[in-house]
């Protein structure tokens, strides 16, 4: 069954967003034992703006879910040698005693250790370690983990040729874009996202292409805004969720840890109202039009200029690639 | 040491490759003769050499007296035939030669349908910081850190792991899973994606044109286009999807020491 996957970081969030269509929940925590000083965040989101407040917290927000699972992050793209035993360790107790459903792992060293501790099957590979073809899916199958998290940058037949039984797949649904592939960038959020300077600089690039790379980065970035109905006018899947459903797709993220509740509960509605008129058969175009009806910013909607999957318009891709 | 050439086209490998690294790194690399010759890519799957061209890559090679090493970049389901493509044209040729596998799926393929090619693990299989900014490096760097993950690369047959300079060092280890260990130079990249400013200013489309599916001009092949930002001292290079640094004289030389084989570019290439 396709669920909702929404963002959280604080236990008063859970309701609201199980009323909005949530069926399941992801957020990060810093252990207590990592230290800030000096060293990357624990889950690749600052703790002070996106994190939960602490095992206490995250112990609320697992019973506020009511059952639905709650996912916790531990999705650094690389650690400090030193951290991986304790982060391993941390890992099985969040999820033997605090009560996660599972982990978000991407550091290949981290999900190494949790296999040892018997924890694999636990384990929900992060987009960032960037699993991009069904033959990647196999090597983590192999390896034990129970989903992959399919990066953003996948096309639609790219993610259904990804499908590999025994494997549950989550795609991404609603906001916050990146303009380099996740797991093959390797700077750092802590001094603000990079990709927002790039582009301009550049020598031998014409200043026409540059406008247009900077008009795309603006629509990776949400737009810098919401309508004035509370909705983002970030990156949205949503006219793909014929295709998700018909594939079996196990899970679609909302993105967005540290925004406000209302962004949150306004992108699942959003994310709850697509689903109910693809499970009763409605296709893109409708899909499209109740968007539009529920955020606004029709014009943005036009040549796909918000769209993680912007072939849904644009059509199908040309083999001529390969 | 040992060391690998990078090139764009096949062809004579430079008497003195060492004199295309920065002045003063010279100092830092030890002396050794050039065996091998690195061809492919290890970024973006649109700019795969054509397996027609394999066998003039593999003669080059052959005729140098040097091993022939495939580079393969992380490919989606669209890019994993057409690396086998490459695979296939690259046992035909050279049944022994090696293959940088960036991506887990492709070291999949090798592993079960390629048995005589060995696989080296690429660079993008380090994951750590190469930001360019003042602040980015961590306060303290590492002696030793994934081994686990040698060691599992280790038990898979994996012949070698590879990496560039990073900011935090201990990835390539002591040596002790009997892994070779090769360090790329000049560049370490910093980001990379499907986005590609090069084609979208060649062909005028979007920068998200991936999703058409449609052939790349390979502008990127023209050369790597300087970058000049005002929060980086130095300057960068955009090479088609993939911007990449000049690596520190300081992380070269901990790096090197832990070296078996040093793979020179000729230029920064996706």
């Amino acid at each position: 069954m396709t669920a909702i996957l929404a963002p959280v970081r604080h236990p008063d969030e859970v309701a609201p967003l199980l009323s909005a269509g949530a069926r399941e929940f992801y957020c990060g925590i810093t252990p207590p034992f990592w230290s800030l000083e000096g060293r990357e965040w624990a889950n690749r989101r600052d703790p002070r703006s996106a994190g939960v407040g602490g095992e206490g917290a995250l112990r609320r927000v697992v019973e506020e879910a009511r059952g639905s699972p709650v996912y916790v992050t531990l999705n650094a793209p690389w650690y400090p040698g030193d951290a991986v035993e304790a982060l391993a360790a941390y890992g099985s107790h969040l999820l033997e005693e605090v009560g996660a459903a599972a982990l978000i792992v991407s550091d290949l060293e981290l999900l190494l250790a949790l296999a040892e501790w018997g924890l694999a099957h636990r384990v929900h590979l992060s987009s960032v370690a960037a699993c991009t073809n069904s033959e990647a899916v196999r090597f983590f199958r192999d390896l034990g983990v129970r989903r992959v998290i399919l990066p953003r940058h996948l096309a639609l037949d790219e993610i259904g040729a990804a499908r590999v039984p025994g494997v549950e797949l989550e795609v991404f649904l609603l906001n916050d874009g990146c303009v380099f592939e996740e797991g093959l960038c390797a700077t750092t959020h802590r001094l603000g996202p990079f990709c927002l300077g790039d582009g301009p600089g550049t020598e031998g690039v014409g200043a026409e292409a540059v406008d247009r790379y900077e008009f795309w980065k603006w629509t990776r970035n949400n737009c810098g805004c919401r309508t004035n109905r509370g909705i983002p006018l970030g990156p949205c899947g949503l006219c793909a969720l014929p295709r998700f459903l018909g594939w079996g797709i196990e899970s679609l993220k909302v993105v967005g840890r540290e925004a406000s509740l209302p962004r949150k509960v306004g992108s699942v509605r959003l994310a709850a109202r697509g689903m109910e008129i693809a499970r009763s058969g409605g296709g893109p175009e409708e899909i499209r039009e109740a968007v539009i009806g529920m955020r606004g910013a029709a014009g943005l909607c036009e040549g796909g200029r918000l769209c993680y999957y912007p072939e849904v318009w644009r059509g199908e891709p040309r083999r001529a690639a390969c | 040491m040992e060391y690998g050439w990078r090139a764009r086209e096949p062809g004579a490998v430079p008497q003195d490759p060492w004199a295309w690294c920065p002045r003063g790194w010279e100092r830092a690399l030890p002396p050794g003769r050039v065996t091998a010759l690195y061809f492919g890519s290890e970024f973006c799957q649109d700019a795969l050499p054509l397996p027609e061209r394999v066998g003039d890559w593999v003669e080059s090679a052959r005729d140098q007296d040097l091993v022939p090493v495939l580079l393969t970049p992380l490919v989606t389901s669209r890019g994993v035939p057409r690396v086998v493509r490459l695979l296939e044209a690259l046992a035909g040729a050279a049944p022994r030669a090696e293959v940088v596998c960036n991506d887990v799926g492709v070291l999949r393929v090798v592993r079960s349908r390629f048995s005589g090619l060995r696989p080296r693990a690429g660079r993008v299989w380090n994951r750590a910081l190469r930001d360019p900014r003042p602040g980015a490096r961590p306060p303290n760097g590492e002696a030793d850190r994934a081994r686990r993950l040698r060691r599992f690369l280790a038990d898979m047959g994996v012949r070698a792991i590879e990496t560039d300079p990073d900011l935090v060092g201990g990835f390539l280890g002591a040596g002790g899973e009997g892994l070779e260990r090769t360090l790329h130079l000049p560049f370490a990249f910093v980001a990379s994606g499907r986005n590609c400013l090069v084609r979208a200013d060649e062909g005028g489309g979007p920068p998200d044109d991936w999703v058409s599916g449609g052939p790349c001009g390979a502008a990127c092949c023209k050369g790597a286009r300087r970058i000049l930002r005002s929060d980086v001292p130095g300057p960068l290079w955009r090479a088609g999807n993939t911007l990449f640094r000049e690596a520190a004289e300081e992380d070269v030389r901990r790096d090197v020491v832990r070296a078996d084989r040093v793979v020179l570019h000729e230029e920064p290439l996706p």
